[in-house]
């Protein structure tokens, strides 16, 4: 027994827990910035199966993960002005234009992964470099922590932080938080709530993507496999509820669903990996089963109704 | 007024698939196969031979249960997206029923698997359920935890305590005997007398949604939960017992694959088959009759490309591409001409504007 939590709680499993957390951190910052524009975004995990189809494609055809990673950004914009003309533009139904894109996701990488790489998939193309930082290697533990993660570990960092304070501190971020909580109050304004909404749906797209670059690119390092979001977009939209759509509390909830994927791989020597596996996502109905109940203890003692829908 | 509607449904949904159609040529031409060729082979994939068309009937019938099971869900209010895990968790249980009670009369096995089946989907999806009535927790996103974890618990089983003696299959269960099967339609093809049952099913799932008070009283509760309640419906109950009858549906599914097609648990039980069709239910607007008449449609797309993949080597994932691109345009078509009438509206009014400046 002692062994075991031994194991659980080694750097290992923390340093496992910066890797596994940051997919799902990128698309929970990005799902964030919609969910303020009052969008619906279920269609991060095609977003993502998308990046990290895409990202392999670019490093593949240029040799390069640097154009892998420029590949990314034209596609998450491509991606959010196609989904916002759906669900902005046309006003379609954010449920089912946000499952088809998942569907149709899957269905658009597995086609083209077949095409261009056939049945076998493709490997090892040019990755994403993992950073070594000399002066973190001499603090003990820290060090071993912090160093030598893929590049978009580092990154995610930086942009958590310019990303909380684009929506807290920059006019955009009020007002794209307006456009969703207030948007005639932001249309007398003079400021368009639709646009916001167009900013959001793009930088959502670029977000997903990168999540999905990190995937491909970075953990697997150059490797693409049919599916292999699996789910995460879905548990990126947990974490933005659970944060409440702070992209920095996003990333803290993905942390946490990044240590309890960290546990299940370790606990995997003890126990089968198919059942370690269900870890991170049993853990997200508890999540989403946590928010809930608290919102209401609080709405209850502040004497407000309830809200029809979360 | 419905004729006039159901006319412009049609109108939209045959606009939507030759525009899919279209772009999945163009796909296929960019990435270098042959549009016609490929079109031809899917269509060849589908309708040449009995056994073909024994595979489409087969389904056919996994499409329109699972989009039933999405329509009465999504008619009580409540989107049932984790019908894959209630699938293979029926599946899985109503095979191991078969294993355990090998030798004793199909009599016994085969009610006992259906209600096991019945059960465990039910179960699975009385969870959300529940959760989604009392707390207020989105369905949608615990419903897909559960299939990932469903998927992972079947994985552990049939890898596992309930894994075929056969080391040659990796995960899978142990094989029914032969007289626990349904009985096969068609030579060759997984159509069996599963699709018996399935149709009485849908029938009956139609009947009670379009022909009943029930059917009434749930379309009022997931149409205004407000006024139902006040009318003295019990609008909770009601959604519980809509969920966990659609999740005992993708539970039977599941049963239906074991017993009718693949005569043991293993992957191939389901590939994302319950999102393939919910997807049907949305293309039907979650209407029972177009949902049964469609899945007829989808099955051939289906089956037609798992046959182009083999005649002409195309990916059969051509097929999600064209059926989600029909999605997009039905759901954007509103907006469209929405957006049509906007501008045609400006213009005039511009027009107006101009003429009117050039009177004064």
């Amino acid at each position: 027994m002692s062994d075991i939590l031994k194991s659980i709680f080694s750097v290992g499993t923390f340093h496992q827990m910066l890797r596994s957390a940051t997919p799902v951190a990128l698309a929970a910052m990005g799902g964030s910035l919609t969910e303020h524009a009052g969008i619906m975004n279920i269609g991060m995990d095609g977003m993502i199966l998308m990046g990290a189809f895409f990202a392999v494609w670019g490093s593949f055809l240029f040799q390069s993960a640097a154009a892998g990673i420029l590949v990314i950004l034209l596609m998450g914009v491509i991606v959010g002005l196609f989904f916002a003309l759906l669900v902005v533009k046309f006003e379609s139904d954010e449920f089912i234009i946000g499952c088809a894109l998942n569907t149709f996701a899957l269905g658009l990488t597995s086609y083209l992964s077949r095409s261009i790489f056939g049945a076998a998939g493709t490997k090892g193309n040019p990755a994403l470099p993992s950073l070594h930082i000399p002066f973190l290697s001499k603090i003990p533990l820290l060090g071993a922590l912090l160093n030598d993660h893929s590049l978009l570990v580092y990154v995610t960092w930086i942009l958590a932080v310019l990303l909380w304070l684009f929506v807290y501190k920059t006019p955009y971020g009020f007002w794209l938080r307006a456009s969703g909580e207030k948007p005639d109050t932001l249309r007398t304004a003079g400021i368009s709530p639709v646009k916001m909404k167009w900013l959001a749906s793009v930088l959502c797209g670029v977000f997903c993507g990168l999540a999905g670059a990190h995937l491909s690119l970075g953990q697997l390092s150059g490797t693409f496999a049919e599916n292999m979001s699996n789910s995460r977009g879905y548990i990126a939209f947990a974490c933005v509820i659970f944060a409440a759509a702070d992209p920095a509390k996003a990333y803290l909830a993905a942390l946490m669903f990044g240590f309890f994927d960290a546990i299940g791989l370790r606990l995997q020597d003890y126990i089968s990996s198919d059942l370690t596996n269900t870890i991170p996502y049993l853990i997200t109905i508890v999540m989403m089963v946590y928010v809930v109940v608290h919102s209401q203890r609080k709405k209850k003692a502040a004497g407000k109704p309830l809200p029809a829908k979360l | 007024m419905k004729k006039k509607l159901d006319l412009s449904y049609l109108a939209s949904l045959g606009i939507s698939v030759v525009l899919a159609f279209l772009i999945g040529a163009l796909i296929l031409a960019v990435s270098g196969h042959h549009p016609g060729h490929a079109y031809a082979a899917m269509f060849n994939g589908a309708f040449k031979g009995m056994r073909h068309l024994g595979d489409v009937l087969e389904y056919a019938m996994v499409l329109c249960i699972c989009g039933l099971a999405c329509d009465l869900g999504s008619r009580v209010g409540i989107f049932n997206v984790g019908g894959e895990g209630q699938l293979l968790l029926g599946a899985i249980a109503a095979c191991q029923i078969g294993v355990w009670l090998d030798g004793a009369s199909p009599w016994l096995v085969f009610p006992l698997a259906a209600l096991t089946a019945i059960a465990v989907g039910g179960l699975y999806a009385l969870i959300p359920g529940v959760l989604k009535v009392k707390l207020k927790v989105d369905e949608v996103i615990t419903t897909i935890m559960l299939n990932t974890i469903a998927a992972s618990i079947c994985q552990f089983l049939a890898k596992g305590p309930w894994k075929n003696a056969n080391k040659n299959i990796v995960a899978g269960t142990q094989q029914l005997s032969a007289r626990y099967w349904f009985g096969g339609l068609v030579r060759g093809s997984n159509l069996s007398t599963a699709i018996f049952f399935a149709a009485i099913m849908a029938l009956l799932v139609w009947y009670v949604m379009q022909k009943t008070s029930r059917g009434f009283e749930m379309k009022i509760t997931g149409q205004n939960p407000r006024f139902a309640r006040f009318s003295g419906l019990k609008t909770d109950q009601i959604v519980i017992l809509c969920m966990t009858i659609s999740g005992a549906m993708c539970g039977l599914v599941g049963m239906f694959r074991v017993y009718g097609a693949e005569h043991l648990f293993k992957s191939s039980i389901s590939n994302d088959y319950y999102f393939e069709g919910l997807m049907v239910a949305m293309i039907a607007q979650y209407q029972p009759v177009a949902t049964i008449l469609l899945s007829l449609f989808f099955a051939v797309l289906k089956i037609g490309a798992q046959g182009m993949e083999l005649s002409a080597g195309v990916p059969n994932q051509i097929y999600l591409i064209i059926q989600t691109v029909i999605i997009f345009f039905m759901a954007a078509e509103r907006g469209i001409f929405r957006s049509i009438q906007a501008r045609r509206a400006a213009k005039a009014a511009k027009a107006r504007l101009e003429g009117g400046s050039s009177h004064v």
